[in-house]
Protein backbone atom coordinates (compact mmCIF):
# COMPACT_ATOMS: atom_id res chain seq x y z
CA UNK A 1 0.00 0.00 0.00
CA UNK A 2 1.48 3.25 -1.21
CA UNK A 3 1.03 6.80 0.37
CA UNK A 4 1.27 7.79 -3.09
CA UNK A 5 -2.23 7.28 -4.66
CA UNK A 6 -4.79 9.55 -5.56
CA UNK A 7 -7.90 10.13 -4.20
CA UNK A 8 -9.93 8.13 -6.85
CA UNK A 9 -7.01 5.00 -6.03
CA UNK A 10 -7.83 4.93 -2.44
CA UNK A 11 -11.62 5.29 -2.59
CA UNK A 12 -11.54 1.91 -5.30
CA UNK A 13 -9.26 0.41 -2.69
CA UNK A 14 -11.92 0.90 0.46
CA UNK A 15 -14.57 0.04 -1.77
CA UNK A 16 -13.12 -3.18 -3.04
CA UNK A 17 -11.73 -3.91 0.24
CA UNK A 18 -7.62 -3.91 -0.28
CA UNK A 19 -7.42 -1.26 1.98
CA UNK A 20 -9.12 -0.35 5.10
CA UNK A 21 -9.33 3.61 6.34
CA UNK A 22 -7.43 2.65 9.50
CA UNK A 23 -4.26 1.52 8.20
CA UNK A 24 -3.85 3.93 5.57
CA UNK A 25 -4.14 6.45 8.51
CA UNK A 26 -1.87 4.74 10.56
CA UNK A 27 0.56 4.11 8.01
CA UNK A 28 0.15 8.08 7.25
CA UNK A 29 0.44 8.90 10.81
CA UNK A 30 3.53 6.91 11.12
CA UNK A 31 5.25 8.49 7.80
CA UNK A 32 4.08 12.18 9.34
CA UNK A 33 6.14 11.09 12.52
CA UNK A 34 9.07 10.13 10.62
CA UNK A 35 8.78 13.80 7.82
CA UNK A 36 7.77 16.09 10.01
CA UNK A 37 10.98 16.79 11.87
CA UNK A 38 12.62 17.37 8.28
CA UNK A 39 9.04 19.01 6.53
CA UNK A 40 7.19 20.59 9.22
CA UNK A 41 4.25 21.06 6.99
CA UNK A 42 2.05 20.63 10.27
CA UNK A 43 1.37 23.16 12.88
CA UNK A 44 -1.07 20.68 15.01
CA UNK A 45 -2.29 17.02 14.18
CA UNK A 46 -5.84 15.33 15.35
CA UNK A 47 -5.39 13.30 17.89
CA UNK A 48 -8.77 11.70 16.96
CA UNK A 49 -7.63 10.55 13.72
CA UNK A 50 -7.19 6.84 13.97
CA UNK A 51 -10.24 6.28 16.14
CA UNK A 52 -12.25 8.14 13.51
CA UNK A 53 -11.25 6.18 10.59
CA UNK A 54 -11.86 2.74 12.31
CA UNK A 55 -15.16 4.08 12.40
CA UNK A 56 -15.93 4.67 9.11
CA UNK A 57 -14.59 1.32 8.61
CA UNK A 58 -17.13 -0.48 10.70
CA UNK A 59 -19.67 1.46 8.66
CA UNK A 60 -17.96 0.23 5.31
CA UNK A 61 -17.97 -3.36 6.93
CA UNK A 62 -21.71 -2.79 8.15
CA UNK A 63 -22.89 -2.01 4.76
CA UNK A 64 -24.09 1.59 5.99
CA UNK A 65 -23.98 4.34 3.99
CA UNK A 66 -20.41 6.31 3.99
CA UNK A 67 -19.68 9.63 2.77
CA UNK A 68 -17.60 10.34 -0.06
CA UNK A 69 -13.96 10.54 1.02
CA UNK A 70 -14.07 7.22 3.26
CA UNK A 71 -11.92 7.97 5.43
CA UNK A 72 -9.46 9.54 3.74
CA UNK A 73 -6.55 11.61 5.46
CA UNK A 74 -7.25 15.77 4.32
CA UNK A 75 -5.10 18.34 5.76
CA UNK A 76 -6.30 21.39 6.45
CA UNK A 77 -4.62 24.96 6.49
CA UNK A 78 -4.42 26.63 10.14
CA UNK A 79 -6.31 29.87 9.03
CA UNK A 80 -10.00 27.99 8.54
CA UNK A 81 -11.64 27.13 11.94
CA UNK A 82 -12.39 23.20 12.70
CA UNK A 83 -14.37 23.18 16.10
CA UNK A 84 -12.23 22.51 19.17
CA UNK A 85 -9.23 22.53 17.60
CA UNK A 86 -6.62 25.18 17.10
CA UNK A 87 -6.74 27.96 14.36
CA UNK A 88 -3.66 29.94 15.22
CA UNK A 89 -3.07 31.84 11.72
CA UNK A 90 0.49 30.73 12.34
CA UNK A 91 0.93 33.38 14.70
CA UNK A 92 1.78 34.30 18.01
CA UNK A 93 -1.58 36.75 18.22
CA UNK A 94 -3.56 33.69 18.28
CA UNK A 95 -1.37 30.84 19.81
CA UNK A 96 -4.06 29.41 22.04
CA UNK A 97 -7.49 30.19 20.01
CA UNK A 98 -9.98 27.50 20.06
CA UNK A 99 -12.32 27.97 17.19
CA UNK A 100 -16.23 27.33 18.76
CA UNK A 101 -17.29 26.55 15.46
CA UNK A 102 -16.69 24.62 12.30
CA UNK A 103 -15.38 26.24 8.88
CA UNK A 104 -18.43 25.33 6.01
CA UNK A 105 -16.25 23.66 3.88
CA UNK A 106 -14.64 21.77 6.81
CA UNK A 107 -18.91 20.35 8.23
CA UNK A 108 -18.88 19.47 4.00
CA UNK A 109 -15.85 17.20 4.80
CA UNK A 110 -16.88 15.67 8.12
CA UNK A 111 -20.43 15.35 6.62
CA UNK A 112 -18.50 13.15 3.86
CA UNK A 113 -16.45 10.99 6.35
CA UNK A 114 -12.65 12.32 5.60
CA UNK A 115 -10.69 12.27 8.15
CA UNK A 116 -8.86 15.53 8.86
CA UNK A 117 -5.83 14.67 9.89
CA UNK A 118 -4.17 17.70 10.69
CA UNK A 119 -3.81 21.81 10.34
CA UNK A 120 -0.63 22.80 8.09
CA UNK A 121 1.61 25.66 8.37
CA UNK A 122 1.30 29.18 6.68
CA UNK A 123 3.17 32.35 6.35
CA UNK A 124 1.20 34.45 9.39
CA UNK A 125 -2.40 35.13 8.41
CA UNK A 126 -1.30 34.07 4.66
CA UNK A 127 0.94 37.06 4.21
CA UNK A 128 3.40 35.29 2.43
CA UNK A 129 4.69 33.45 -0.59
CA UNK A 130 7.44 31.07 1.13
CA UNK A 131 5.57 29.93 5.02
CA UNK A 132 9.01 31.86 6.38
CA UNK A 133 6.80 34.68 7.85
CA UNK A 134 5.15 31.32 9.93
CA UNK A 135 5.51 32.18 13.77
CA UNK A 136 6.15 28.20 14.22
CA UNK A 137 9.03 28.01 11.74
CA UNK A 138 9.06 27.60 8.08
CA UNK A 139 7.88 24.44 6.16
CA UNK A 140 10.36 22.67 3.69
CA UNK A 141 10.15 21.93 0.42
CA UNK A 142 9.90 18.24 0.09
CA UNK A 143 11.75 18.44 -3.28
CA UNK A 144 15.00 20.13 -1.78
CA UNK A 145 14.62 20.75 1.85
CA UNK A 146 16.87 24.09 1.54
CA UNK A 147 14.08 25.78 -0.69
CA UNK A 148 10.81 27.36 0.36
CA UNK A 149 7.74 25.43 -0.81
CA UNK A 150 6.04 28.80 -1.60
CA UNK A 151 3.04 29.97 0.56
CA UNK A 152 0.91 30.97 1.63
CA UNK A 153 -0.37 27.71 2.01
CA UNK A 154 3.02 26.00 2.33
CA UNK A 155 2.53 23.27 4.94
CA UNK A 156 -0.84 22.53 2.62
CA UNK A 157 1.29 21.93 -0.43
CA UNK A 158 4.39 20.15 1.76
CA UNK A 159 1.89 17.43 3.14
CA UNK A 160 0.06 16.77 -0.13
CA UNK A 161 3.43 16.54 -2.02
CA UNK A 162 5.43 14.67 1.23
CA UNK A 163 2.63 12.00 0.55
CA UNK A 164 1.37 13.39 4.68
CA UNK A 165 -2.19 13.98 3.08
CA UNK A 166 -3.79 13.01 -0.29
CA UNK A 167 -5.97 16.14 -0.26
CA UNK A 168 -5.65 19.46 1.55
CA UNK A 169 -7.29 23.07 1.65
CA UNK A 170 -5.35 26.35 1.51
CA UNK A 171 -7.19 29.85 0.84
CA UNK A 172 -5.94 31.93 -2.25
CA UNK A 173 -5.60 35.13 -1.37
CA UNK A 174 -3.01 36.57 -4.41
CA UNK A 175 -1.57 32.82 -5.57
CA UNK A 176 -1.56 31.48 -2.54
CA UNK A 177 -2.24 27.91 -3.43
CA UNK A 178 -0.74 28.25 -7.34
CA UNK A 179 2.38 29.56 -6.04
CA UNK A 180 3.44 26.36 -3.19
CA UNK A 181 1.41 24.14 -5.61
CA UNK A 182 3.59 24.67 -8.22
CA UNK A 183 6.99 25.30 -6.10
CA UNK A 184 6.13 21.35 -4.34
CA UNK A 185 4.72 19.78 -7.74
CA UNK A 186 1.35 19.57 -7.19
CA UNK A 187 -1.93 20.62 -8.55
CA UNK A 188 -3.70 23.51 -6.47
CA UNK A 189 -7.07 25.33 -7.69
CA UNK A 190 -8.13 29.11 -6.53
CA UNK A 191 -11.90 28.54 -7.59
CA UNK A 192 -14.07 31.71 -9.02
CA UNK A 193 -15.02 34.25 -6.26
CA UNK A 194 -17.48 32.88 -4.16
CA UNK A 195 -17.97 28.96 -5.49
CA UNK A 196 -16.94 27.93 -1.65
CA UNK A 197 -17.90 29.60 1.18
CA UNK A 198 -15.36 31.49 3.33
CA UNK A 199 -17.64 31.00 6.50
CA UNK A 200 -14.72 30.11 9.02
CA UNK A 201 -11.78 31.21 7.01
CA UNK A 202 -9.91 33.70 8.81
CA UNK A 203 -10.53 36.90 6.79
CA UNK A 204 -7.23 38.78 5.45
CA UNK A 205 -8.62 40.50 2.38
CA UNK A 206 -12.12 39.34 1.87
CA UNK A 207 -12.97 40.46 -1.17
CA UNK A 208 -10.95 38.44 -3.39
CA UNK A 209 -9.78 35.34 -1.36
CA UNK A 210 -10.84 32.26 -1.84
CA UNK A 211 -10.40 28.50 -0.08
CA UNK A 212 -9.17 26.39 -2.57
CA UNK A 213 -8.68 22.73 -2.72
CA UNK A 214 -4.51 21.16 -3.45
CA UNK A 215 -3.94 17.57 -4.18
CA UNK A 216 -1.49 15.34 -6.77
CA UNK A 217 -3.82 14.95 -9.67
CA UNK A 218 -6.40 16.96 -11.13
CA UNK A 219 -9.15 14.80 -10.77
CA UNK A 220 -8.21 14.80 -6.92
CA UNK A 221 -8.77 18.89 -7.21
CA UNK A 222 -12.24 17.85 -8.88
CA UNK A 223 -13.63 15.28 -6.21
CA UNK A 224 -12.43 17.75 -3.58
CA UNK A 225 -13.91 20.40 -5.08
CA UNK A 226 -17.31 18.88 -5.54
CA UNK A 227 -17.88 18.35 -2.25
CA UNK A 228 -16.82 21.94 -0.94
CA UNK A 229 -18.52 24.33 -3.62
CA UNK A 230 -22.29 26.00 -3.79
CA UNK A 231 -24.04 27.98 -2.01
CA UNK A 232 -23.75 28.43 1.72
CA UNK A 233 -26.44 30.58 4.30
CA UNK A 234 -23.76 31.52 6.11
CA UNK A 235 -21.45 33.23 3.15
CA UNK A 236 -23.91 35.61 1.33
CA UNK A 237 -20.81 35.82 -1.43
CA UNK A 238 -21.35 32.51 -2.52
CA UNK A 239 -22.97 31.21 -5.47
CA UNK A 240 -25.10 28.30 -6.50
CA UNK A 241 -24.03 25.90 -8.69
CA UNK A 242 -26.51 23.32 -8.86
CA UNK A 243 -24.16 20.49 -7.49
CA UNK A 244 -22.21 20.32 -10.85
CA UNK A 245 -20.07 17.64 -10.90
CA UNK A 246 -16.32 19.11 -11.70
CA UNK A 247 -15.09 15.27 -12.32
CA UNK A 248 -17.27 13.44 -14.79
CA UNK A 249 -15.96 13.94 -18.41
CA UNK A 250 -12.55 15.48 -17.17
CA UNK A 251 -11.10 13.36 -19.57
CA UNK A 252 -13.16 15.20 -22.63
CA UNK A 253 -9.99 16.91 -23.72
CA UNK A 254 -9.45 20.34 -25.14
CA UNK A 255 -9.48 19.79 -29.41
CA UNK A 256 -10.49 23.00 -31.05
CA UNK A 257 -10.44 25.03 -27.95
CA UNK A 258 -8.75 28.57 -27.96
CA UNK A 259 -6.08 29.00 -25.67
CA UNK A 260 -4.65 32.64 -25.42
CA UNK A 261 -0.79 33.30 -23.86
CA UNK A 262 -0.81 36.29 -21.55
CA UNK A 263 2.14 38.38 -23.08
CA UNK A 264 2.78 40.00 -19.61
CA UNK A 265 2.99 37.35 -17.90
CA UNK A 266 5.35 34.81 -20.20
CA UNK A 267 7.78 37.33 -21.57
CA UNK A 268 9.89 39.85 -20.02
CA UNK A 269 13.20 40.20 -17.89
CA UNK A 270 11.42 38.86 -14.60
CA UNK A 271 11.14 35.49 -16.06
CA UNK A 272 13.54 33.02 -15.17
CA UNK A 273 15.19 31.29 -18.40
CA UNK A 274 14.22 27.48 -17.11
CA UNK A 275 10.51 28.16 -16.47
CA UNK A 276 10.42 30.18 -19.99
CA UNK A 277 12.10 26.80 -21.60
CA UNK A 278 9.22 24.53 -19.35
CA UNK A 279 5.99 27.33 -20.39
CA UNK A 280 7.30 26.76 -24.29
CA UNK A 281 7.01 23.15 -23.87
CA UNK A 282 3.70 23.21 -22.04
CA UNK A 283 2.80 25.62 -25.13
CA UNK A 284 3.96 22.81 -27.41
CA UNK A 285 1.84 19.85 -25.37
CA UNK A 286 -1.32 22.14 -25.80
CA UNK A 287 -1.11 22.31 -29.89
CA UNK A 288 -0.47 18.70 -29.69
CA UNK A 289 -3.32 17.94 -27.99
CA UNK A 290 -5.27 20.09 -31.12
CA UNK A 291 -5.90 23.29 -29.09
CA UNK A 292 -5.44 26.37 -31.14
CA UNK A 293 -2.81 29.04 -29.43
CA UNK A 294 -2.66 32.70 -29.89
CA UNK A 295 -1.01 35.86 -28.23
CA UNK A 296 -3.35 38.09 -25.59
CA UNK A 297 -2.52 41.03 -24.39
CA UNK A 298 -3.66 42.85 -20.48
CA UNK A 299 -1.80 45.84 -20.28
CA UNK A 300 -3.56 46.35 -16.74
CA UNK A 301 -1.07 43.04 -15.70
CA UNK A 302 2.46 45.31 -15.05
CA UNK A 303 -0.10 47.33 -12.19
CA UNK A 304 -1.58 44.38 -10.90
CA UNK A 305 0.81 43.89 -7.82
CA UNK A 306 0.45 47.32 -6.91
CA UNK A 307 -3.11 47.07 -7.26
CA UNK A 308 -3.01 43.82 -5.06
CA UNK A 309 -1.05 45.16 -2.10
CA UNK A 310 -2.96 48.49 -1.90
CA UNK A 311 -6.24 46.78 -1.73
CA UNK A 312 -5.25 43.45 0.56
CA UNK A 313 -3.50 45.74 2.56
CA UNK A 314 -6.40 48.27 2.96
CA UNK A 315 -8.46 45.28 4.28
CA UNK A 316 -6.06 43.53 6.07
CA UNK A 317 -5.52 46.32 7.73
CA UNK A 318 -9.05 46.68 8.49
CA UNK A 319 -10.01 42.87 9.46
CA UNK A 320 -6.51 42.41 11.86
CA UNK A 321 -7.78 45.33 14.41
CA UNK A 322 -9.49 42.89 15.72
CA UNK A 323 -6.54 41.16 17.28
CA UNK A 324 -6.70 43.70 20.37
CA UNK A 325 -5.78 41.32 22.84
CA UNK A 326 -9.68 42.26 24.39
CA UNK A 327 -11.45 40.26 21.83
CA UNK A 328 -8.73 37.81 20.42
CA UNK A 329 -5.40 37.88 21.76
CA UNK A 330 -3.24 35.89 24.43
CA UNK A 331 -1.98 36.42 27.61
CA UNK A 332 -0.63 40.01 28.47
CA UNK A 333 -1.18 41.95 31.57
CA UNK A 334 -3.20 44.88 31.40
CA UNK A 335 -1.44 46.59 34.66
CA UNK A 336 0.35 49.65 33.81
CA UNK A 337 -1.16 50.29 30.50
CA UNK A 338 -3.52 52.91 29.42
CA UNK A 339 -5.93 51.41 27.74
CA UNK A 340 -4.90 52.60 23.94
CA UNK A 341 -1.61 52.08 24.66
CA UNK A 342 -2.32 48.05 26.04
CA UNK A 343 -3.97 47.70 22.31
CA UNK A 344 -0.72 48.61 20.68
CA UNK A 345 1.34 46.90 22.53
CA UNK A 346 -0.44 44.05 22.35
CA UNK A 347 -0.10 44.48 18.55
CA UNK A 348 3.75 43.57 19.27
CA UNK A 349 2.74 39.64 18.77
CA UNK A 350 2.12 40.49 15.17
CA UNK A 351 5.41 39.33 12.87
CA UNK A 352 7.02 41.51 10.61
CA UNK A 353 5.20 40.87 7.26
CA UNK A 354 1.84 41.20 8.99
CA UNK A 355 3.04 44.49 10.89
CA UNK A 356 4.43 45.83 7.70
CA UNK A 357 0.77 45.38 5.96
CA UNK A 358 -1.00 46.96 8.51
CA UNK A 359 0.93 50.00 8.60
CA UNK A 360 0.68 50.06 4.99
CA UNK A 361 -3.22 49.16 5.28
CA UNK A 362 -3.64 52.25 7.30
CA UNK A 363 -1.72 54.43 5.21
CA UNK A 364 -2.87 53.69 1.61
CA UNK A 365 -6.80 54.40 2.38
CA UNK A 366 -6.25 57.08 4.48
CA UNK A 367 -7.20 60.93 4.06
CA UNK A 368 -5.24 62.58 1.61
CA UNK A 369 -3.84 59.19 -0.07
CA UNK A 370 -6.52 57.23 -0.66
CA UNK A 371 -6.67 59.10 -3.88
CA UNK A 372 -3.09 58.70 -4.63
CA UNK A 373 -3.37 54.68 -4.26
CA UNK A 374 -6.55 53.16 -3.05
CA UNK A 375 -9.33 54.79 -5.47
CA UNK A 376 -6.22 54.07 -8.48
CA UNK A 377 -5.96 50.41 -7.66
CA UNK A 378 -9.98 50.13 -7.67
CA UNK A 379 -9.92 51.67 -11.25
CA UNK A 380 -6.99 49.27 -12.44
CA UNK A 381 -8.67 46.41 -10.88
CA UNK A 382 -12.30 47.43 -13.07
CA UNK A 383 -10.14 48.07 -16.04
CA UNK A 384 -8.49 44.18 -15.91
CA UNK A 385 -11.66 42.79 -14.96
CA UNK A 386 -12.88 44.28 -18.59
CA UNK A 387 -9.35 43.53 -20.53
CA UNK A 388 -9.85 40.11 -18.76
CA UNK A 389 -13.92 39.41 -20.50
CA UNK A 390 -12.49 40.67 -23.64
CA UNK A 391 -9.51 38.23 -23.43
CA UNK A 392 -12.59 35.29 -22.91
CA UNK A 393 -14.55 36.65 -25.50
CA UNK A 394 -11.97 35.07 -28.06
CA UNK A 395 -10.15 32.41 -25.92
CA UNK A 396 -11.59 29.39 -23.66
CA UNK A 397 -8.29 29.43 -21.55
CA UNK A 398 -6.00 31.44 -20.84
CA UNK A 399 -2.15 30.49 -19.96
CA UNK A 400 1.32 31.40 -18.19
CA UNK A 401 3.75 29.78 -15.92
CA UNK A 402 2.17 29.73 -12.47
CA UNK A 403 5.40 31.81 -11.01
CA UNK A 404 7.93 33.57 -12.99
CA UNK A 405 10.61 32.36 -11.03
CA UNK A 406 11.82 28.55 -9.95
CA UNK A 407 11.89 28.14 -5.71
CA UNK A 408 14.15 30.06 -3.81
CA UNK A 409 16.43 29.34 -1.24
CA UNK A 410 15.08 30.17 2.48
CA UNK A 411 16.62 33.45 3.45
CA UNK A 412 16.58 34.82 -0.33
CA UNK A 413 14.12 37.34 -0.46
CA UNK A 414 13.12 37.69 3.18
CA UNK A 415 14.76 40.96 3.46
CA UNK A 416 13.08 42.51 0.31
CA UNK A 417 9.39 42.57 0.69
CA UNK A 418 9.22 44.08 -2.39
CA UNK A 419 11.42 41.24 -4.79
CA UNK A 420 8.80 38.88 -2.86
CA UNK A 421 5.82 40.83 -3.80
CA UNK A 422 6.82 40.79 -7.44
CA UNK A 423 6.93 36.66 -7.14
CA UNK A 424 2.25 37.23 -7.04
CA UNK A 425 2.39 38.87 -10.70
CA UNK A 426 1.23 35.99 -12.56
CA UNK A 427 -1.08 34.95 -9.96
CA UNK A 428 -2.97 38.43 -8.61
CA UNK A 429 -4.79 38.92 -11.96
CA UNK A 430 -6.99 35.37 -11.00
CA UNK A 431 -7.92 37.15 -7.56
CA UNK A 432 -8.24 40.35 -9.03
CA UNK A 433 -10.51 39.72 -11.42
CA UNK A 434 -12.73 36.96 -9.81
CA UNK A 435 -11.88 33.88 -12.27
CA UNK A 436 -10.83 30.17 -11.79
CA UNK A 437 -6.77 29.54 -12.40
CA UNK A 438 -5.17 26.27 -11.62
CA UNK A 439 -1.47 25.77 -11.45
CA UNK A 440 -0.82 22.07 -12.96
CA UNK A 441 2.51 20.71 -12.04
CA UNK A 442 4.72 20.14 -15.40
CA UNK A 443 8.20 19.75 -15.05
CA UNK A 444 10.51 19.27 -12.38
CA UNK A 445 14.25 21.17 -13.78
CA UNK A 446 17.57 20.52 -11.66
CA UNK A 447 15.68 18.94 -8.69
CA UNK A 448 12.84 22.05 -8.95
CA UNK A 449 9.25 21.76 -10.00
CA UNK A 450 7.62 24.27 -12.48
CA UNK A 451 3.92 24.16 -12.90
CA UNK A 452 1.67 26.05 -15.65
CA UNK A 453 -0.77 28.22 -14.76
CA UNK A 454 -4.33 27.98 -16.56
CA UNK A 455 -7.36 30.29 -16.12
CA UNK A 456 -10.70 30.29 -17.51
CA UNK A 457 -13.70 32.55 -17.35
CA UNK A 458 -16.01 32.76 -14.13
CA UNK A 459 -17.68 29.48 -12.67
CA UNK A 460 -16.22 27.39 -15.65
CA UNK A 461 -14.27 25.10 -13.76
CA UNK A 462 -15.47 22.32 -15.01
CA UNK A 463 -14.12 22.94 -18.72
CA UNK A 464 -11.09 24.17 -16.15
CA UNK A 465 -10.37 21.11 -14.94
CA UNK A 466 -10.70 19.17 -18.34
CA UNK A 467 -8.01 21.28 -19.83
CA UNK A 468 -5.69 20.42 -16.78
CA UNK A 469 -6.57 16.75 -16.68
CA UNK A 470 -5.67 17.32 -20.24
CA UNK A 471 -2.23 18.63 -19.80
CA UNK A 472 -1.41 16.73 -17.16
CA UNK A 473 -1.61 13.52 -19.05
CA UNK A 474 1.18 15.23 -21.20
CA UNK A 475 4.03 14.91 -18.83
CA UNK A 476 5.71 12.36 -16.30
CA UNK A 477 6.52 13.51 -13.13
CA UNK A 478 9.47 12.15 -10.96
CA UNK A 479 8.89 10.76 -7.29
CA UNK A 480 9.24 12.92 -4.90
CA UNK A 481 12.62 12.08 -3.16
CA UNK A 482 11.57 11.74 0.58
CA UNK B 1 -4.73 51.73 14.69
CA UNK B 2 -1.62 52.32 16.71
CA UNK B 3 0.74 49.29 16.80
CA UNK B 4 3.77 49.32 18.56
CA UNK B 5 7.44 48.41 16.86
CA UNK B 6 11.12 47.71 17.34
CA UNK B 7 13.22 48.67 15.00
CA UNK B 8 11.36 51.16 13.55
CA UNK B 9 13.52 52.86 11.22
CA UNK B 10 13.75 49.87 9.29
CA UNK B 11 9.86 49.84 8.89
CA UNK B 12 9.85 52.77 8.07
CA UNK B 13 12.55 51.95 5.12
CA UNK B 14 11.18 49.44 3.88
CA UNK B 15 7.27 50.42 3.98
CA UNK B 16 8.83 53.55 1.60
CA UNK B 17 10.33 51.58 -0.37
CA UNK B 18 6.39 49.56 -0.88
CA UNK B 19 5.08 53.29 -0.82
CA UNK B 20 7.67 54.02 -3.92
CA UNK B 21 6.91 50.95 -5.98
CA UNK B 22 3.19 51.82 -5.54
CA UNK B 23 3.70 55.00 -7.49
CA UNK B 24 3.74 52.98 -10.39
CA UNK B 25 -0.26 52.99 -10.51
CA UNK B 26 0.36 56.73 -11.58
CA UNK B 27 1.64 55.26 -15.28
CA UNK B 28 -1.36 53.31 -15.55
CA UNK B 29 -4.15 54.28 -18.29
CA UNK B 30 -7.39 54.37 -15.86
CA UNK B 31 -8.76 57.70 -17.21
CA UNK B 32 -12.65 57.38 -17.63
CA UNK B 33 -12.45 54.52 -15.47
CA UNK B 34 -14.90 54.03 -12.71
CA UNK B 35 -14.61 52.63 -9.50
CA UNK B 36 -16.48 49.52 -8.89
CA UNK B 37 -19.40 50.16 -6.35
CA UNK B 38 -20.66 46.00 -5.07
CA UNK B 39 -24.39 46.39 -4.60
CA UNK B 40 -25.82 43.94 -2.49
CA UNK B 41 -29.64 43.45 -1.73
CA UNK B 42 -30.91 43.59 1.53
CA UNK B 43 -33.08 40.22 1.06
CA UNK B 44 -29.22 38.57 0.08
CA UNK B 45 -27.40 39.31 2.67
CA UNK B 46 -27.42 36.73 5.73
CA UNK B 47 -29.63 37.29 8.57
CA UNK B 48 -28.03 39.25 11.41
CA UNK B 49 -29.36 37.26 14.00
CA UNK B 50 -27.88 36.47 17.47
CA UNK B 51 -26.82 32.27 17.28
CA UNK B 52 -26.46 31.00 20.94
CA UNK B 53 -23.27 28.80 21.45
CA UNK B 54 -25.14 25.87 23.19
CA UNK B 55 -22.29 24.13 25.06
CA UNK B 56 -20.44 25.90 28.15
CA UNK B 57 -17.89 27.62 26.44
CA UNK B 58 -15.38 28.46 29.55
CA UNK B 59 -15.75 24.60 30.57
CA UNK B 60 -15.12 23.46 26.68
CA UNK B 61 -12.43 25.67 26.17
CA UNK B 62 -10.82 23.93 29.43
CA UNK B 63 -11.57 20.71 28.02
CA UNK B 64 -10.65 21.22 24.45
CA UNK B 65 -7.03 22.48 25.76
CA UNK B 66 -4.54 19.43 25.20
CA UNK B 67 -7.34 16.95 24.27
CA UNK B 68 -8.14 17.36 20.57
CA UNK B 69 -5.58 18.38 19.16
CA UNK B 70 -1.54 18.27 20.07
CA UNK B 71 1.09 20.85 18.50
CA UNK B 72 4.15 19.01 18.16
CA UNK B 73 5.78 22.05 16.82
CA UNK B 74 4.39 25.20 19.14
CA UNK B 75 7.01 26.29 21.10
Amino acid sequence: MSLGISAIEYINGIKNGTITAEEFVAKTIEHIKKVEPKLHAFISLNDNALEQARAIDKKVKAGQNVGAFYGMPISIKDNICIKGGKTTCASRMLENYTAPYDATVVSKLNAQDAVIIGKTNLDEFAMGVATEFSAFGPSKNPWDTEYVPGGSSGGSAVSVAGLESILSLGSDTGGSVRNPASFCSIVGLKPTYGLVSRYGLVSYANSIEQIGPMGRRVEDVALLLNHIAGKDPHDPTTIDNKNQDYLSGIDSGISGKKIGIIKEMSSGSGLDSTVASVFKNSISAFEKLGAKIEEVSLDMVEYTVATYYVLTTAEAGSNLSRYDNLRYGYDLDSEGYEFKSYISKARRNFGPEVTRRMILGGFVPSAGFAGKYLLKALKVKSKLKKQIEAAFSKCDFLISPTVPVLPFKFGEKIDDPLAMYLADINTVTANLTGVPAISVPYEVKNGLPVGIQIHANLLQEKQLLQAAYALQNTTKLPEVPL
Amino acid sequence: MRIDIENSDEYFERVKKILGYFDILDKANIEGEEVPVQQVAIDELRDDKYVAFEDPLIQQLKNYRDSYVRAPKMN
